[in-house]
């Protein structure tokens, strides 16, 4: 303290300062400390994510490990909710010019955000950052997040339906639990089998379940390699109309109408993923069609109930094409309007996020994919797979799925709302309000009505 | 400071806040109404009235007021009868009442989202008791917050439990100042309970009744959401959406602000009529009085 | 004697009905209470049981694990209480404008307020409101969830009936010892208005605390969301619903209110009543 003071003084005779370099390099050092510690005031970053439950703590603790990695960037890390509500979220924080840097949307925002224009493309960061490799990313998961041959924001979380089934209820009603039905015809066939009534005819176990949401609609559709919109799923320019009402739609809608019709399945109210999920844990129903990315959790309550459990690529009607799975889930965005520095921290954070090292952990601990090749081929070595096979389902049903724009994913501006219509049609033909046929042929004519009122603004 | 500048500032906080978080948005809602606006609101264009045309020949939308319609006025004739006749009983001043009465007006502490998320554990199908009763007793099960008409069913039982203490309590207020001797003196005159009931104190309570009415209309209308949001989110299909839920949809969801604007112009017209009805008619059942 | 024994037909058929019907009426909230002291297995058990075997303790600590329950806890009583004491004081200073005073423009001014009686801005305008707080950049924060709703003509019509009621001698009175029109209202109307004002801010708090819509699209993070909101997180929260959980959550959400509305409820029962005669 002295010493710095009476070199302030020292300052002023400059004979002293000409005598020599000590007090000169006591300056350059007192420079750099000062600079260092600028420096190290933290880069502080927003990141938004909609992983509710347990995964919140979870996605805190990767942001924790980025942190003591980069102890010159904090991460505020919160939950917004739903991926409705995030996306709701980040336009209000937009308007109110103070959005987050980062924000998970999902995959049906993807058109919303790109129309929004508010976003960094991660491509343009990907270009300036020659360390980062994007020949390591699965291409499944690059070619549904790429539109118009840009990638916008990073894949992140990705998932995709499979068959789950209960191998001990399979047992019981007489079926081989290592044979899970393959298609349409089978899957009706099992249900049947696995339904079981009391004396006074209430049904107390059903055949299957899944939860009332459009996604199994889409992925059905892809599954039988059919579009959802016109202008090839609107991958090759703003979509028009849309043009799934034809036999592979209709294969589907009938299907699900047999099943519940005969009260084989039990339905879940809309968009109501945990009701399913609770209908297969507690064992009243014996199969049930989700997401992989609960498969983990799944698993381990299958366990804490006391059966078995199975798992299977999703039944596909006998003479359809075959196509393959879309990737759902979401991915991460970058907000533009940061100061650089700050861009750069959120991209290392997305960086981090999509590490090998990350992405194991994030596939093991929940079920979604991992974005990376290398991140499987680890666990491959590991010998991760053999010991569960259930991880493997999800997986190989991706890889062999076939690779065009209908198992790409269809990317419509309006497709929140377009889900909703499709789950409207589905619950009118589920109360006996139409038929399959119409059902479908109503939601597409809905759907198509809301995809050309979003695109009116578009016109000018 | 003289009495004629007082009142003046004494109204300024109230006014500030009533003009600024209600007739602005009023009239803000009028103005986005005509227009057609991108999600993040980038682009902007002007339709004129095209939002309510489209609404209007929307079957969404008119299966929406239609839903609203039934909803509202099958839970306001409930909730009206019942609470009258459960104030009667408590009037009676039978032992227990203090507890029967603190026991029936807990749900009017309630919040309609909490009495959606309780409804639904007892209408569960799979673990709710409701079903359970209903089966053992009736061999009767139903899928209640997913099929039709259960779903409205069940908003409907949830919707009335959370409203009718607030009518009970009214109701009750209303009984006990009717005069005894008129009570007495039909007795006297051979008039059987119900005549009395439906004859004589029905009608002297008609005021509180109009009042509860356009009460309970309007808890019907907006605070039903919590109650559809918990429990169908609108569904099955769109059968349980009311105009406030297709309204929080098109927002919220979809981002139609043009659109959803037209929707809030279309409820704001509906309550303005509400409003006048009530002053209107409201005033003259006094004077009748 | 025959019309005494009709009474006491009549009593005994009345305390019947009013046992089945509070014992229906009831049934949600005392489930609610049993499910949230079972363990999972109890509350996926077939048939549904009625009571716990143990206070099973567990979710309600599960509860406040999956969401932020204390925050939320607080932010909830911050938004309730911001808007009883505003709604309370811009009642109060309003209904003194109209009961005790005569100025221009009364009318209209009054009949302007009447108009938003039965407006609910956070329902009816919800949209262009949210808008507005968008401009305001108060999205997020408790300016948003509370200024808006600072006065109500509810509760400018409850005070202004109230102070009609008092005798216009006693303004004359203090008119004449000296005391100015606030001194008139802080000393002598606010003591004559306490079981009033008490039964006012129990109807302010109980909407406040269960206003569900408009803390649900203006609040972005966890940590300004309000308790209603946390009941749907507690749906949400896990991949399958735990409803002994959920319960749990529940129970804890609502007993602020009830335990308040049954504490003061006579007082409560009197003012409501109030706010709903017309004067």
């Amino acid at each position: 303290m002295n010493v710095f003071h009476d070199d302030i003084i020292s300052v002023l005779n400059l004979k002293n300062f000409y005598r020599g370099g000590f007090f000169v390099k006591k300056v350059l050092v007192v420079l750099m400390v000062a600079l260092a510690v600028l420096s190290m005031a933290k880069i502080k970053i927003q990141f938004w994510h909609a992983m509710g439950g347990w995964r919140i703590d979870l996605i805190k603790s990767m942001a924790e490990e980025f942190m003591k990695l980069h102890p010159d960037i904090e991460v505020d890390v919160q939950y917004t909710g739903s991926y409705h509500d995030t996306l709701n979220k980040l336009i209000a924080a937009v308007k109110a010019g103070n959005p987050p840097h980062i924000v998970q949307i999902y995959d049906i925002g993807t058109q919303v955000m790109i129309d929004g224009g508010i976003a960094v493309p991660i491509q343009d960061l990907i270009d300036k950052d020659k360390s980062f490799d994007l020949g390591k990313f699965m291409p499944q998961v690059l070619n549904y997040y790429r539109v118009n041959g840009k990638l916008y924001s990073m894949p992140f979380n990705s998932s995709n339906p499979i068959l789950y089934y209960n191998k001990t209820l399979f047992k019981k009603a007489g079926l081989d639990p290592n044979k899970p039905p393959r298609t349409f015809e089978e899957l009706l066939e099992y249900a049947k089998k696995l339904t079981v009534k009391d004396a006074n005819g209430n049904t107390i176990q059903y055949g299957i379940t899944w939860p009332l949401h459009s996604w199994f609609f889409e992925q059905f559709m892809a599954v039988q390699n059919a579009p959802l919109v016109n202008n090839n799923n609107g991958r090759t320019g703003r979509p028009t109309k849309a043009v799934f009402d034809n036999e592979a739609g209709r294969r589907f809608f009938r299907l699900w109408y047999e099943l519940t019709k005969n009260g084989w399945m039990i339905n879940t109210k809309k968009e109501d993923w945990d009701e399913a999920n609770q209908y297969f844990i507690s064992q009243k129903a014996a199969m049930l069609i989700t997401s992989t990315s609960d498969v983990a959790y799944i698993a381990k309550l299958a366990k804490q109930h006391g059966f078995e459990l199975g798992t299977a690529f999703l039944p596909r009607p006998k003479n359809a094409k075959s196509g393959g799975v879309v990737i759902g889930g979401a991915s991460l965005w970058i907000i533009g309007g940061h100061p650089q520095k700050e861009i750069q921290a959120a991209w290392e954070f997305v960086k981090f996020l999509t590490t090998t090292k990350m992405q194991i952990e994030w596939h093991t601990k929940t079920g979604y994919f991992p974005v990376r090749k290398d991140a499987v081929e680890t666990l491959m070595n590991e010998g991760y797979y053999a010991k569960h096979p259930n991880m493997l389902t999800a997986l190989l049903q991706l890889l062999l799925s076939v690779q065009n724009y209908n198992t790409n994913g269809a990317v419509i501006g309006a497709f929140p709302e377009v889900r909703q219509i499709i789950e409207d049609a589905v619950e009118k033909m589920l109360n006996g309000e139409m038929s399959p046929e119409d059902a479908l042929a109503w939601a597409q004519k809905e759907a198509t009505k809301a995809i050309q009122e979003y695109n009116e603004v578009y016109a000018y | 400071m003289s009495r004629k500048i007082i009142p003046y500032i004494l109204l300024i906080p109230t006014f500030l806040i009533i003009i600024i978080f209600i007739y602005w948005p009023a009239v803000y809602s009028f103005k986005l109404s005509f227009y057609r606006i991108s999600p993040f609101g980038n682009r902007m264009i002007f339709v004129g009235i095209r939002n309510f045309k489209n609404l209007f020949h929307d079957p969404d939308y008119i299966t929406a007021l239609k839903i609203t319609a039934i909803y509202v006025s099958v839970s306001v004739a409930l909730t009206i009868f019942a609470s009258f006749f459960i104030a009667l009983l408590l009037n009676m001043k039978v032992p227990g009442t203090p507890v029967y009465k603190a026991l029936l007006f807990i749900p009017y502490a309630i919040s309609p989202a909490i009495s959606g998320t309780l409804w639904s554990f007892l209408l569960n199908p799979v673990v709710g008791h409701v079903n359970y009763f209903m089966s053992k007793f009736f061999g009767l099960r139903v899928e209640w917050l997913t099929t039709k008409p259960y779903a409205l069913y069940a908003i409907i039982i949830a919707s009335v439990w959370k409203v009718m203490p607030f009518d009970i309590i009214f109701y009750l207020a209303g009984v006990q100042n009717v005069p005894d001797d008129l009570l007495e003196a039909s007795t006297l005159d051979g008039a059987s309970t119900w005549t009395r009931i439906w004859k004589i104190i029905f009608p002297l309570l008609s005021p509180i009744t109009f009042y509860l009415v356009i009460m309970n209309i309007i808890s019907f209308m907006f605070s039903s959401f919590a109650i559809v949001d918990v429990m169908t989110r609108g569904g099955p299909g769109n059968y349980t959406t009311t105009m406030i839920y297709k309204l929080y949809l098109d927002a919220f969801a979809f981002q139609k602000t043009g659109i959803a604007s037209a929707e809030s112009v279309i409820l704001f017209i509906i309550m303005t009529i509400v409003t006048i009805a009530y002053f209107y008619f409201g005033e003259r059942r006094v004077h009748y009085q | 004697m025959r019309r005494s024994t009709r009474r006491k037909i009549n009593v005994i058929l009345a305390e019947i009905a009013l046992i089945l019907i509070t014992m229906v009426a009831s049934m949600p909230l005392f489930l609610a209470v049993s499910i949230s002291f079972q363990t999972p297995k109890e509350v996926f058990s077939y048939p549904p049981k009625l009571f716990p075997k143990s206070l099973y303790l567990h979710n309600y600590a599960s509860a406040f694990d999956l969401v932020p329950l204390a925050r939320l806890i607080l932010n909830s009583t911050i938004m309730a209480v911001a808007i009883t004491l505003g709604k309370l004081v811009t009642g109060l200073l309003s209904g003194y404008a109209y009961a005790n005073f005569e100025f221009k423009g009364k009318n209209i001014s009054f009949a302007t307020l009447f108009a938003t009686l039965f407006l609910p801005a956070e329902t009816v305008m919800i949209v262009p409101l949210f808008l507005i707080m968008r401009k305001f950049g108060w999205v997020n924060t408790y300016w948003a969830l509370t200024v808006p709703f600072m006065a109500s003509a509810t509760n400018t019509f409850l005070f202004r009936q109230h102070f009609k009621s008092i005798p216009k001698e006693l303004e004359d009175a203090a008119r004449i010892d000296g005391a100015t029109p606030m001194q008139f209202l802080i000393k002598i109307l606010l003591p004559l208005s306490k079981s009033m004002i008490g039964g006012a801010a129990i109807i302010n708090f109980v909407y406040a605390w269960n206003m569900y819509l408009w803390p649900l699209i203006v609040t972005m993070e966890d940590n300004m969301k309000t308790v209603q909101i946390g009941v749907k997180m507690l749906i949400d929260a896990e991949a399958v619903n735990n409803w002994g959980v959920i319960m749990a959550g529940t129970i804890v959400v609502l007993i602020p209110t009830v335990v308040m509305f049954l504490v003061l409820q006579n007082m409560f029962v009197k003012s409501l009543v109030r706010s709903g005669m017309k004067g």
